[in-house]
């Protein structure tokens, strides 16, 4: 019988699997991924000239910290949604936390704020480039995440997706903060965002398709 | 699981076996038709091997196992519908020529009058089908329309009673 033969053949040497495996993977492709969009962002926007003296003031690292957790939660959750069956659960609540974070603090500025500079607080200087440049920025990051995870074994591809892109996003907006000079709370929690969800929109639409291994 | 993770061949074979069983059990009820569900358990048998590495040693092996076998059977259902569906419609475009249909609905027809008069023949397939009036088909033929009808009339009656069965009288 057909399948006798199948199993035979299947279990005849069997390649021991090292543990770490998935995590492994899926590091290769965020990381080859994260390189990539580093050197794009050097050679088409160029790192802020004032690198070293921002990186003395608070607000740099809120940024930072903003993008890089919420980058880390989705690559955990990444993890989950690589394997058969896996799914985020109560760990989707997590996902928001830095952003919930950086909301309740642009709430405050905006409220301490005199009521005509809300809008410029809000809007910054950039705001019409900001999202599409961390849309950009995070592209090779979801090129990288879609390779690692044909490579593993997603049931659900559209959450899957949207959680690459989300993680792609949250790391191209990482990089571009050393690039971008905006400061306040408001605009990072606004235009940041929108960028990282327009790259997370992006892959949920396209996770079916791109997702599918066989 | 785990000694086939550690590339234990035996422990591993015998694993694969039992798995073949369950998802046996598993496509025969769920299989759609036209679809083996033998193709299903290789299939999935495939991807537990390939993908062993996603699988997680603190959770349940037959979870890991049915959640790749749904997956399977999901992929599998979407892909016959995308490639069902479109190439049919093609293929009939494909194989049968423009006005097949017409040709060979007259070939039958040529079949089944053959016995009648020749004139008949002519006057039914005027008047019946290619669609000339009663006194076009008299004017054609030189003769009289209540000719033309009767004649018409005589021939579909001698079809019924040849084909039409108890019909004709």
């Amino acid at each position: 019988m057909e399948t006798d033969d199948l199993i035979q053949t299947l279990s005849a040497r069997p390649a021991p699997i090292a543990p770490g495996a998935v995590a492994r993977r899926i590091l290769a492709g965020l990381g080859l991924g994260a390189v990539t969009s580093t050197l794009l962002m050097i050679a088409w926007l160029g790192v802020r000239p004032d690198l070293r003296e921002a990186m003395a003031t608070g607000m740099f690292w809120v940024k930072f910290a903003y993008t890089l957790l919420t980058g880390l939660f989705l690559t955990a959750a990444l993890t989950r949604l690589s394997r058969p069956g896996g799914k985020l659960g109560a760990f989707a609540v997590a996902i928001g936390v830095p952003l919930a974070a950086l909301v309740a603090m642009a709430a405050v500025r905006l409220m301490r704020a005199d009521p005509e500079m809300r809008m410029p607080l809000m809007m910054g200087a950039t705001s019409d480039v900001c999202p599409w440049r961390i849309f950009i920025i995070g592209l090779p990051v979801l090129a990288g995440a879609v390779w690692a995870m044909r490579g593993l074994a997603p049931t659900r591809l559209t959450v899957a997706g949207l959680v690459a892109g989300g993680c792609a996003g949250a790391f191209g907006a990482a990089i571009y903060g050393f690039h971008c000079d905006e400061t306040a709370s408001p605009f990072v929690a606004i235009w940041y965002t929108l960028g990282m969800g327009a790259v997370a929109v992006l892959g949920g639409v396209a996770g079916s398709r791109w997702l599918r291994w066989r | 699981m785990l000694a086939g993770l550690a590339g234990e061949a035996a422990p591993y074979r015998k694993l694969l076996d039992e798995l073949s069983g369950l998802l046996r059990a598993y496509y025969a009820r769920r299989a759609p038709p036209g679809i083996d569900a033998e193709d299903l358990v290789q299939e999935t048998l495939i991807a537990v091997h390939t993908r062993r590495a996603t699988y997680d040693a603190s959770q349940p092996f037959t979870a890991w196992a049915y959640a790749i076998a749904r997956y399977k059977l999901i992929d599998q259902l979407r892909r016959s519908r995308l490639h069902l569906r479109a190439p049919e419609e093609a293929a009939d475009a494909l194989f049968v020529p423009p006005g097949a249909d017409a040709a060979m609905a007259g070939r039958d027809l040529d079949k089944v009058m053959a016995d009648l008069p020749a004139r008949t023949r002519d006057l039914i397939r005027e008047t019946r089908i290619e669609g000339l009036s009663t006194r076009e088909a008299a004017q054609k033929h030189d003769m009289s329309e209540s000719a033309v009808k009767v004649a018409v009339h005589r021939g579909l009656k001698a079809l019924g009673a040849r084909f039409g069965g108890s019909r004709g009288d």
